[in-house]
């Protein structure tokens, strides 16, 4: 038996099953969550990689019908069935992966109805559309011929064979180059040495030297897989092409840079430079060299590392125009989240397994490879004098295939983070103490940028020292003015102001438990005493302000709900005082006058040379004060 | 004729009443920073932000309306798309989020609902409905300094120039939006260089959509050429 095709199986069905798990999540809770995309990155490896690779290295399918039905080169008809398939799998998995990245994929459809010509997007739309649909049509007499029953479909599909091959070279060339006119749209982005107003037509040539090498690798990957003698003779002759397709890819790309001067950035130093560089030597340099040379073309070994150098070379470039290179431009930095990788790979790896399950049954090849696993299908039978099912169930036959993909199935739930879920991205920005003495200044995360307090005013007018709480609505214990900040941790997410470890620590540890949480029922926060059981001071009896769960709202919300509704009632009451309410009124930029000389008076000592107030020169502000005086 | 907004970054105090009031007109959320957020203070419930910058100047961001807008071009499914009357607007219904908009605006503007489990494109839409019924838009009717004031494209251009003329020391001697990858609707005139708004300090005159129409004129030809190539090559032609 073939271990190979089993232990390439269990490893594929474990991606898909692991990749499924994610792919729900991603559906459950949206692109923010499973994905590193930003809003200066929105498209990610999902796009370089499923979308543009995908595509590219799909390129197989029309280059080998242009060669064997076009140039009419008979001895690679072993090639087409393979490269069809190969084709029409790869589009199916760039469809299917483009779902993911779709924020609403349920209305791809669309593209269909709503037409904007002008849109690059559109015409790949269309032509990906329409050539997956030629593809289908092309490959679908290889299903039929095992069995009699649609040989007359059969028959008709085989009498439009030749126009199906012509349409779907000129929608494979029309959309190859397109993927690159997508790109034409961002000169300010995509990095010099890969913006060029030829990108289509160098999408176009490199799609076609790929087209060449991924019939050659995929060949030489399924032919190892299943113990077959390589086609070396043919593969060598696919190579000899490549030569010429690669050499005239690297010389328009060099005329290319040359003719736009942008020369000198090939050796600036910078990153770009260096993985330009790298990619120009795996995609093209290295392979030309490699294949000009009979005997490393010739030889089983020589193909692999040439073909593959290729393959991942031109991967490579996809994914360098598709967003790697712009990074500088955007300042951002994206890194794809093993989430992404995982969808990538699973919808990648979901086509491995079509592949073979179709050359296992179909006429792919000669003869077709036996699947070591296999075994006829037979329904199960009710037994009426047991009541019993007999017969094997459908999965059983595959017993470790279908245990591998469920396993890995609940080990990808299992992994998916829950912070990140939960979180929804917001950032956790601690709140620190306001500054200031008597005249404070708010600003919780310490930008500079906030709002003046002007402490003893609000006393006086206020009530006194009776007004406390009507904003110190629940202090520490002990405490009758506690800050805000000390519960209201956090900026934008709320905080729980209880403390569990703290009490359970003080009150001995783990025999503490039952002095809060009542014997014999639940231990929740629900059930368990309240805070100001114990702590009788804790909330003022007159406060405005209801604590609910002890659950500190954000510092932002906090702030604005207790400064802005009194400001607005007190705005209402004193009809000729509407700026009350108003957001300048707090977030200035240049204080008035009386609160400048506030300022200058009450800040001093360790305050002073801290507090930073947007347009007032604090020093020159209490120098010029001082005079005055 | 189109509509426009003028942006005098002298005269701004940053007060963010503009923000205030976009928010309460459209309906958006709270604000809260996200770690997929750029941070110029833009998101999906921010459409418009002030920058702040040294020396106490408040730069107001918004989209930009450009007269050619690239976002609008790209779009497969026209969701976005340029009115007569000046705004870029966006049909939710249309749109599949595919996000090809994000990647096409030179200012980087389109922000995302990145935590939606159905997500739409957001920016700024001039308040297209409040102009339909008349009235200007929100940030510019509740600015306190009149730092961003509406009207017709023409006219503020006008105005700009004769600002910059009346205080040549004052201003810097160009009205950003005015040549800008084919002009925008929305205009600045600044005593700082504002360069950093868009991704290319200077992006030229040429509108974008213009670099991708080339290569979609080209694609009837390329079309037929290719299939005519390859009929000639199997000597279908030859018969004749």
């Amino acid at each position: 038996m073939n271990n190979r095709v089993r232990i390439t199986k269990l490893i594929l069905w474990s991606i898909v099953g692991f990749a499924g798990a994610v792919g729900i999540t991603r559906f459950l809770f949206g692109l923010g969550a499973t994905t590193n995309l930003t809003d200066a990155t929105p498209w990610g490896i999902w796009i370089g990689f499923d979308v543009m690779a995908g595509v590219a290295l799909a390129a197989g399918g029309f280059v080998i019908t242009a060669i064997f039905y076009i140039f009419k080169r008979e001895e690679f008809h072993s090639f087409v069935r393979p490269a069809v398939l190969t084709a029409f799998l790869g589009y199916l998995a760039v469809v299917f992966g483009l779902l993911f990245d779709l924020g609403l994929p349920w209305n791809i459809w669309h593209m269909m109805i709503y037409w904007n010509p002008h849109s690059p997007l559109f015409e790949v739309g269309w032509c990906v559309m329409l050539y997956t649909t030629v593809l289908l049509l092309e490959f679908s007499p290889v299903p039929l011929e095992e069995t009699s029953r649609y040989a007359r479909i059969r028959r008709i599909l085989m009498k439009f064979r030749f126009p199906l091959v012509l349409l779907g070279i000129m929608l494979s060339t029309l959309h190859q180059s397109s993927l690159g006119s997508l790109f034409l749209i961002m000169p300010f982005k995509l990095h010099p040495l890969w913006y060029s107003h030829i990108l289509p037509l160098l999408f176009f040539i490199s799609a076609v030297a790929l087209g060449l090498m991924m019939i050659a690798y995929e060949s030489l990957v399924s032919h190892w897989l299943f113990r077959r003698k390589p086609e070396t003779n043919l593969v060598e002759k696919l190579a000899k092409a490549a030569v010429w397709v690669l050499s005239i890819y690297f010389i328009v790309k060099m005329a290319d840079i040359w003719l736009s001067g942008e020369w000198h950035l090939m050796f600036d130093g910078s990153w770009e430079s260096y993985l330009f560089i790298l990619e120009m030597l795996i995609s093209t340099v290295i392979p030309i060299i490699l294949f000009s040379i009979k005997k490393v073309r010739t030889s089983t070994a020589g193909q692999w590392v040439g073909s593959s150098m290729v393959v991942f070379g031109m991967i490579f470039n996809r994914i360098n125009v598709g967003g790697l290179t712009m990074l500088r431009a955007t300042g951002d930095t994206y890194v794809p989240s093993w989430m992404e990788i995982t969808i990538s790979l699973g919808v990648v790896s979901a086509a491995c397994l079509a592949f073979l399950f179709a050359i296992e049954r179909f006429h792919i090849w000669k003869e077709k490879p036996q699947d070591p696993e296999w075994e006829p299908y037979t329904p199960p039978v009710f037994d009426h004098t047991s009541e019993v099912w007999l017969g094997t169930p459908p999965l059983a036959a595959r017993t470790k295939y279908t245990l591998v993909l469920l396993l890995s199935f609940a080990l990808g739930f299992a992994l998916i983070p829950s912070h990140k879920i939960e979180s929804k991205g917001v950032e956790i920005v601690p709140v620190q103490k306001a500054r200031g003495g008597d005249t404070l200044f708010i600003d919780g995360n310490h930008d500079e940028y906030g709002v003046l307090f002007a402490h003893t005013q609000h006393i006086d007018s206020l009530g006194q020292k009776q007004s406390c709480d009507k904003c110190h609505h629940m202090n520490m214990p002990m405490d009758k003015a506690t800050g805000c900040w000390e519960c209201h941790r956090y900026m934008y997410s709320p905080t729980d102001a209880f403390n569990h470890d703290w009490h359970a620590d003080a009150h001995g540890g783990n025999i503490a438990c039952t002095q809060c949480h009542p014997k014999g029922k639940e231990r929740q926060a629900e059930t368990a005493k309240k805070c100001d059981d114990c702590h009788l001071d804790l909330l003022p009896s007159d406060n405005p302000i209801k604590v609910e769960n002890y659950t500190a709202p954000p510092y932002v919300t906090a702030m604005h709900e207790l400064c802005v509704s009194c400001h607005k009632k007190k705005a209402e009451e004193l009809s000729d005082k509407k700026n009350l309410a108003l957001c300048t009124t707090c977030h200035q930029s240049a204080p008035p006058k009386y609160l400048k000389a506030e300022i200058s008076k009450h800040l001093s000592g360790p305050y002073f040379n801290h507090v930073v107030i947007p347009g007032v020169n604090l020093k020159q502000e209490k120098e010029q004060l001082h005079k005055n005086e | 004729m189109s509509v426009a907004i003028l942006t005098d970054i002298t005269k701004c105090i940053g007060c963010l009443e503009c923000v205030s009031a976009c928010k309460t007109v459209n309906n958006l959320g709270t604000d809260v920073p996200r770690v997929w957020q750029k941070n110029d203070g833009l998101s999906a419930q921010n459409w418009t932000s002030v920058l702040q910058k040294p020396g106490n100047h408040y730069i107001r961001k918004q989209c930009r309306h450009c007269l050619e807008p690239a976002c609008a071009s790209v779009c497969p499914v026209g969701a976005l798309q340029k009115t007569p009357e000046g705004p870029v607007i966006y049909d939710s219904e249309r749109c599949l989020g595919c996000r090809y908009c994000m990647m096409a605006c030179p200012y980087g503007i389109p922000r995302y609902d990145w935590d939606q489990v159905v997500p739409y494109i957001r920016k700024c839409i001039m308040c297209y409905d409040r102009l339909q019924r008349g009235q200007q838009p929100a940030c510019t009717e509740v600015c306190p300094q009149k730092a961003t004031i509406f009207g017709e494209r023409d006219e503020l251009l006008a105005e700009a120039h004769h600002r910059i003329k009346q205080e040549p020391d004052t201003y810097i001697h160009k009205v950003w939006g005015e040549h800008e990858v084919g002009g925008t609707s929305v205009l600045y005139i600044s005593d700082i260089d504002l360069g950093f708004l868009a991704y290319q300090p200077n992006p030229g005159a040429t509108p974008l959509p213009a670099t991708t129409r080339l290569a979609m004129k080209a694609v009837p030809f390329a079309f037929v050429g290719m299939g005519g190539r390859c009929m000639e090559s199997t000597g279908l032609f030859d018969d004749g």
